[in-house]
């Protein structure tokens, strides 16, 4: 499960910030926690309208692939602090990432309160009808005394808070999942496997099925090539270098567009000496031309998993190699510096040389191999020799 | 002539909360002097280690410390006061303490039914906090709702029963200003324990 974390706070120093990171560290087994800040966000002005900025459209996108979300917040004035308010006015103004989704408060403060009015003034403002969050009803954590509640190592010190902690952290994944059956499963939208839409990127006035699209739609764009130079984030390569740099990579690499179009693929091999085949001609074709119609199904829901950020990768097994290959596709979310999805990164590689160039080097054999001296049949078989009617030895 | 500060309790371009207390400012011309002051220019508080307010928030401070009473009108986000708002009364806290003991009178407008409602009642409660410590007038709403339809082409608000509501509120917070003046045995104190107090060391 996934969920992110919001300090509630843009101060340098923050008891609640060290609350959400001591949850993060201490309960991996329930949840993996990202912890995200709010310092970089703006204060609301209606009239200034900055929700496509940056910080403000990367905490939409996290907050909307998380199952759930934990704000943890101060109280300044018997309220929430300003800058928090701030944040959640950003988002029910334009967007509202936080819409039907469940959220935990928690909150720490110096005094014995915890923070307790604050978390109430929070719980109406989350109600709110632009807000529209699920909170977590009952189950209040109140950090008081947060001075002395954790040692040097930022460890909480009495059990009996952490005790009470993890009773809470345990109601609110219970929370999520009742919240999620409630609501029943997200309804995707449909994907556009043809691509009959266009995005920024795409070159229009060609035709997608033609076999010459690279070199048509090259024609139109006037694309850099060979020794001319291309500014990366951090680095400058020619065109070449970066053809080469690609080729060199030791898997087979795909980019479909956000708009389902199959732009590229590092070109080495013939599609017969590949692991997935891929053609020249294919490059341009939208995602359902490369796909026989029966898998249309499963292409959607993958590209839906990416695309709504159920899942930044989608891994799958493809067993059609024989016994001495263990090939997987890899399907990457790509995201913008936004975080905005623009695409998917297909990584195709055999992970057995890689498996056994590991056990080699470590001297490590796999649960599934017999080994002889741990196996209760050793002392039968002084050799070592496999026990061919031992259960395990049936794998290997 | 007794002196207010009007506060905009946004920092947004349009407001009929600006109206509404420039509305005042003209309407009751004869009875106080109100100042309007806006806090858009307020930067975002993040509670810095040097305990120092800026510039603009200092002549903000000054101004209210100097006043009679102030008239806040708050407009309602999310169900609560504006971040703008929460903002500024975060820096006006923070090591200067002018509205302690400075009657306050709480009005609200909103394009809905509700008048900011809910915003005001956040805002009493803010207002109560040790650091702020505000004489807010009690028992006393003023609840402009649908105001965007609220006021005619010269900025007058149209409902005349809303004007009588209105001038009712006004002459009794003037009174309550008064009467605040003469609870003057604690003034000292609060201003020692506003001072004083650090949710540091409590």
């Amino acid at each position: 499960m996934k969920l992110v974390g919001i300090v509630g706070s843009n101060a340098e120093l923050s008891y609640n910030r060290k609350l959400l990171t001591y949850i993060k560290k201490h309960f991996g087994n329930l949840f993996e926690l990202e912890v995200l800040e709010i310092k970089d966000i703006p204060l609301f002005n209606q009239s200034d309208d900055q929700t496509n900025s940056a910080p403000i459209q990367k905490l939409s996108n996290k907050i909307l692939q998380a199952d759930g979300v934990i704000i943890a917040t101060p109280e300044h004035n018997h309220t929430i602090p300003a800058a928090l308010k701030s944040v959640l006015e950003w988002l029910s103004f334009k967007i509202h990432p936080l819409e039907n989704k469940p959220v935990m408060i928690v909150g720490a403060s110096y005094y014995d309160q915890g923070s307790s009015r604050a978390q109430l003034h929070l719980r109406q403002i989350l109600d709110a009808p632009g807000v529209n969050a699920m909170v977590m009803p009952g189950n209040e954590f109140l950090l008081g005394k947060v001075k002395e509640a954790f040692d040097e190592k930022g460890e909480l010190k009495e059990k009996r808070t952490v005790d009470f902690l993890q009773t809470t952290l345990e109601k609110f994944i219970q929370f999520i999942n009742v919240v999620t059956v409630v609501q029943g499963a997200p309804v995707a939208e449909p994907e556009d496997l043809f691509a009959t839409g266009t995005v920024d990127t795409t070159v229009e006035g060609v035709d997608m099925y033609a076999d010459d699209w690279l070199e048509q739609a090259s024609e139109i764009v006037q694309p850099a090539e060979g020794s001319e130079y291309v500014k990366l984030n951090r680095g400058l390569l020619t065109v070449d270098q970066l053809n080469y740099f690609l080729s060199s990579m030791p898997m087979e690499l795909t980019y479909a567009d956000n708009n389902n179009q199959f732009l590229y693929y590092n070109y080495t091999k013939e599609a017969e000496d590949m692991l997935a085949s891929r053609t020249p001609g294919q490059v341009g074709n939208p995602l359902a031309k490369c796909h026989p119609e029966r898998v249309y199904k499963g292409v959607e829901w993958v590209i839906q998993q990416l695309r709504s950020g159920a899942q930044d990768c989608v891994k799958v097994h493809v067993p059609t190699h024989g016994p001495d290959k263990y090939v997987v596709h890899n399907y990457q979310a790509i995201h913008d510096d936004e975080g905005n999805y623009v695409g998917i990164n297909e990584y195709i590689w055999d992970l057995k040389p890689t498996i056994d160039w590991y056990l080699q080097q470590t001297g490590q054999k796999l649960v599934g191999d017999v080994d002889a001296a741990t196996s209760a049949t050793v002392n039968d078989h002084q050799d070592g020799d496999v026990d061919a009617v031992s259960g395990a030895s049936e794998n290997a | 002539m007794v002196k207010l500060i009007g506060l905009v309790g946004t920092n947004s371009e349009h407001s009929t909360n600006r109206q509404l207390l420039h509305f005042m400012q003209k309407h009751f011309a004869d009875k106080a002097e109100i100042e309007i002051v806006e806090i858009k220019d307020i930067p975002i508080f993040n509670k810095p280690a040097e305990i120092q307010v800026p510039e603009t928030v200092q002549q903000l401070a000054d101004k209210i410390e100097a006043a009679d009473g102030v008239i806040i009108s708050t407009p309602e986000y999310d169900h609560a006061v504006p971040a703008s708002l929460m903002n500024a009364l975060s820096w006006l806290s923070y090591g200067i303490y002018p509205f302690v003991d400075k009657p306050v009178m709480i009005t609200g407008a909103s394009y809905g039914t509700l008048g900011s409602s809910r915003a005001q009642m956040h805002l009493r409660q803010i207002l109560d906090a040790p650091e702020l410590k505000a004489r807010i007038m009690p028992s006393s709403e003023f609840l402009l709702s649908h105001s965007l339809q609220a006021f005619d082409d010269e900025n007058k608000l149209k409902n005349p029963e809303q004007i009588e509501q209105l001038e009712g509120l006004f002459t009794d917070f003037l009174v309550f200003v008064e009467i605040m003046k003469q609870l003057t045995h604690a003034h000292e104190m609060n201003k020692k324990a506003a001072e004083n107090f650090s949710w540091e060391e409590v």
